[in-house]
């Protein structure tokens, strides 16, 4: 009977207290919910039987951690908004006569409920969710999957435990504040005085000043690799700035506004701008927090977006033709004898009544150098060579000398060189001189710049400049730097033969020419090895890739990534819009007697609820227009970066951060309805 | 012509269900003359909040009129009410009511900034006002900063800042020590020989000692008045406490 009383208390206070409760309580489960998905798809034998479906729970696992410790940070800092709105509650509890033990029973049975709830509500949309995450997995693998649903064990129970534990600690934090008030503190823990807040112009200018710099930076970078190094420089700024702008920034701002007489003395301004100096006094920090938060999320989505909807375009970059061989040899003269690797493809194609396309076959010199392209000079890197110093790396140019047969033969025009003459292309990178000097001593005059020459791809394809010079006297240029060494004592120069071609396969298919020909490959180095020394085809290795082999790597990857990013999203996306409606509910049981006095003052309802209105849209809204321009001014960066990963499309970049910010915002806009509606009908205390 | 014109005021609650019925006012009839210094009193419970919050338009009548002068507030139209409140009557309450983000300066340019005036009209406005009240030195200072008798006369500052015909003040004594009362008791007494009309809600028999006339509520009818004439504070003081015993040893004289 005792018990049932107490659990009464406890079930009444909670649907009293239904605007700060439901929310909370939808928190939870969204919460839970997220966190079985993520598990589920952990541990989905479905999944984990797919080719590249490991890659994807390798990233999952990984994400399921961080999805847990924000779930734990994001509940206890709502739950003390909760707390904080019912102290009061509890002290008169307090005075009635109920002793902090019975309080504790109480709470006890609060937090049984709303574990039971929250577990209840989370695992039920979670399993019903679940499937459709599960598929839309298989999706992003581009694989086919069966429509049975299927409740994981092992996921309900990992979710159970580990949001029992975090429902436990709530429950020892509340009793722990419980226990350290004493009633008369708990009465009134809501009023107390305020000083009004004081403008600091020295943080605020030196906020704007920091702000500056990190968005110089980040437009004025150039290179990727150097990107990589300052992204992190000017996000910290970014995030100091951001901070002392919200706090410091906005009040002077208010008090300018203030200064401004005419402005100020308007209906409309006063109450507004006056409340919105100790509002952002008060939410700085939180508001600071938010855009951050929202940038981040933005920044991930949009990276994570675009690599998923690029894959085909990195792919294309870094495996330049379906089928890709390159042979590296030690003289010269073995390039042109590359028959039987040629044999091999013919074979493949022959066997399946298919031509090559966009064909690749050229020889080539390259070597790595430091290009000054401004007066055209390319020093050999000679010197010891740091290939971690990002800074010099960003001059460092992939340089390859081709014969102009093979280009002509490529591309099919007829150009004769003059001796000294060469055709140039370059990629990533202008080249503004006319002439390519050595710094071995040979030099050449640009006698045209070509861009109908596809770059080849291989690691570096998009990280370094890099230059094609076609040449007359090919064997005759190569011969005087083939002697030379880099720093780390192996030659300098590299030559390779590369040799790729498109087909008109389906996946599978082009899946199996590469096997063969890789096989084939294989066969030809042991029964070089076996041929007597030094006879003509002795090559130094080779590589061999194919798109359809390396797709579903790339998918695995980046469609992981992308699912992952899409779900971080979600989660942020939801603390963030929380963290705010908490924070305008509880302003508005603040602001409620203020907004009676204004009304016993004369103002109009509508009046009254023109400046709620702008309030409410300024602290709901300034974090997310700050996170548009932060997003915008990442952009540059990240595209950079992005570069990394030999992502280079940038009109889909942009259309993927507008589609993100757009959605991210039309989110924003529906929870900030719910927000002011209910902070109307608290100020006007019509609840 | 009256200023304020009362009658058959009637005001009853009805408890949500519809069950209970409490009569807040039966029958209030009175006037308040141009220039008068009215004092009403009763006990807790006696109708006193629920006459003014009537009065103040913003609570509406069962039964009865108001009339400010001549006007019958029951037919101004809502939209209009909060200007009509804000043009006519000037607020004085116990807490102060003072918005603790602004300025007192700023506090009593609100019901200014809310009509709309330009700042050099209202700083025009204010500079008689505060020097009358003792406040000038103080108005850029934050209610929190400030006594209780200076947020008092801020308060009465704002309601005097838009020239109401009537000033409507709800206990204003009450959060108030004896020094601060006599110095705002003084003020009213002024702020009355200057032409001001004024209707105060009190418990204190001091307060409504010094009003030119007493009205005494119970059981939601006025029940009893007494003119204070030449007579001095003393003896009105006096008269008071006498009729009070009265009211609440149950005397029935009319």
């Amino acid at each position: 009977m005792k018990g049932g009383f107490y659990r009464r208390i406890a079930w009444s206070g909670m649907r009293k207290n239904g605007r700060l409760y439901v929310p909370f309580l939808l928190t939870c489960m969204g919460m839970v919910g997220m966190f079985y998905i993520v598990s589920f798809l952990c541990y989905s034998p479905m999944l984990g039987g797919m080719a590249g479906g490991t890659v994807m729970q390798m990233l999952l696992e990984l994400g399921q951690w961080v999805i847990a410790a924000f779930a734990v940070l994001f509940l206890f800092y709502s739950h003390s908004f909760l707390l904080r709105r019912r102290k009061k509650e509890f002290g008169l509890y307090n005075i009635l006569g109920m002793g902090k033990g019975n309080l504790a029973l109480v709470l006890l049975w609060e937090s049984v409920l709303t574990g039971l709830l929250a577990l209840a509500g989370g695992l039920a949309g979670g399993i019903a969710l679940a499937k459709f995450a599960e598929l839309g997995m298989v999706f992003l693998l581009q694989a086919r999957a069966d429509y049975a649903l299927s409740i994981s064990v092992e996921a309900v129970w990992q979710t159970v435990r580990l949001f029992g534990v975090i429902f436990l600690l709530l429950f020892l934090d509340t009793i722990r504040q419980v226990r350290l008030a004493n009633p008369m503190e708990l009465l009134h823990s809501e009023a107390a005085g305020e000083r009004p807040p004081r403008a600091n112009w020295l943080l605020a200018v030196l906020g704007a000043l920091i702000l500056g710099a990190a968005y110089w930076l980040a437009v004025s970078v150039k290179e990727p690799l150097k990107a990589f190094l300052w992204f992190f420089v000017a996000v910290l700024l970014v995030i100091v700035a951001t901070y002392l702008l919200f706090m410091a920034g906005s009040v002077v701002v208010c008090r300018l506004l203030q200064k401004r007489k005419r402005y100020y003395y308007q209906t409309r301004h006063f109450v507004s701008v006056s409340s919105m100096a100790y509002r952002m006094k008060r939410n700085g920090a939180g508001l600071a927090s938010i855009c951050i938060l929202c940038t981040m999320v933005l920044v991930m989505l949009m990276s994570t977006v675009c690599l998923y909807v690029g894959t085909e375009d990195s792919l294309r970059t870094r495996y330049p033709r379906h089928l890709n061989l390159g042979v590296k040899v030690e003289e010269p003269g073995q390039l042109g004898r590359m028959e039987r690797e040629r044999a091999l493809f013919e074979e493949a194609l022959a066997a399946r009544g298919l031509a090559a396309e966009n064909v690749l076959d050229f020889r080539c010199a390259s070597f790595e150098a430091f290009v000054d392209a401004a007066s055209g000079e390319v020093m050999l890197d000679e010197s010891e060579m740091h290939a971690f110093d990002l800074g010099t790396l960003a001059d460092m140019w992939e340089c390859c000398l081709v014969p102009v047969e093979d280009y002509n033969a490529m591309t099919g025009r007829n150009v004769i060189l003059e001796p000294g003459e060469a055709l140039l292309c370059t990629a990533r990178t202008g080249y503004a001189g006319d002439q390519v000097s050595l710094s071995s001593g040979q030099s050449w005059r640009i006698r045209e710049r070509v861009e109908d020459f596809e770059i080849n791809g291989g690691d570096g394809a998009l990280l370094t400049p890099s230059m094609y010079l076609f040449i007359g006297d090919f064997e005759e240029a190569v011969e005087p730097l083939l002697g030379l060494e880099s720093g780390n004592g192996r030659p300098l120069v590299s030559l390779k033969w590369v040799y790729g071609m498109d087909v008109e396969a389906p996946e599978e298919e082009q899946a199996r020419m590469a096997g063969e020909i890789r096989d084939g490959l294989a066969r030809l180095k042991e029964e070089a090895e076996g041929e007597a020394d030094g006879a003509g085809t002795r090559t130094r290795g080779w590589t061999f890739e194919s798109v359809a082999e390396e797709r579903l790597g790339f998918y695995s990857l980046y469609g992981g990534l992308f699912f992952l990013g899409v779900l971080l999203g979600i989660v942020f996306l939801f603390a963030a819009v929380l963290i705010m409606y908490y924070k305008q509910i509880c302003e508005g049981y603040e602001d409620q007697a203020r907004f009676g006095i204004l009304q016993k003052v004369g103002m109009t309802r509508k009046e009254i609820r023109d400046s709620v209105n702008s309030q409410v849209l300024t602290v709901f809204f300034l974090p997310l227009l700050a996170a548009g321009v932060h997003l915008a001014f990442a952009f540059p960066m990240t595209r950079k970066l992005l570069a990394l990963f030999n992502l280079g499309n940038t009109g889909l970049m942009i259309r993927v951060a507008v589609g993100c910010y757009l959605a991210f915002a039309l989110f924003y806009v529906v929870v900030y309805r719910f927000t002011s509606r209910a902070y109307y009908g608290i100020v006007s205390g019509d609840h | 012509m009256s200023i304020l014109e009362v009658q058959g005021l009637k005001k009853t609650y009805t408890t949500r269900l519809g069950g209970s019925r409490v009569e807040a006012l039966k029958n209030v009839t009175f006037r308040v003359e141009e220039g008068e210094y009215v004092a009403i009193m009763g006990e807790s419970g006696s109708g006193k909040t629920t006459l003014l919050n009537i009065l103040a338009a913003l609570d509406k009548p069962t039964g009865g009129v108001v009339k400010l002068d001549g006007r019958e507030m029951g037919a101004i139209r809502e939209a209009e009410l909060a200007a009509f409140r804000r043009e006519h009557l000037g607020f004085v309450f116990q807490d102060f009511n003072l918005l603790d983000t602004f300025s007192l300066e700023d506090n009593i340019f609100l019901p200014l900034v809310l009509a709309g005036e330009r700042p050099e009209e209202m700083e025009r406005r204010l500079r008689p006002i505060a020097k009358k009240l003792g406040i000038g030195e103080i108005l850029k200072k934050y209610p929190y900063e400030v006594s209780g008798g200076q947020k008092q006369r801020a308060a009465v500052a704002r309601a005097l800042i838009i020239g109401p015909r009537l000033i409507l003040a709800d206990e204003p004594t009450g959060a108030l020590d004896s020094r601060a009362t006599d110095e705002l008791l003084r003020l009213f007494g002024e702020i009355n020989q200057g032409g001001q009309t004024i209707l105060m809600v009190t418990h204190s028999v001091r307060a409504a000692s010094h009003a030119g006339r007493v009205l005494f509520i119970r059981d939601g009818e006025v029940f009893h008045q007494l003119y204070r004439g030449a007579g001095s504070e003393m003896e009105q003081y006096q008269r008071i406490t006498d009729t009070l015993t009265m009211l609440t040893t149950g005397g029935e004289r009319r």
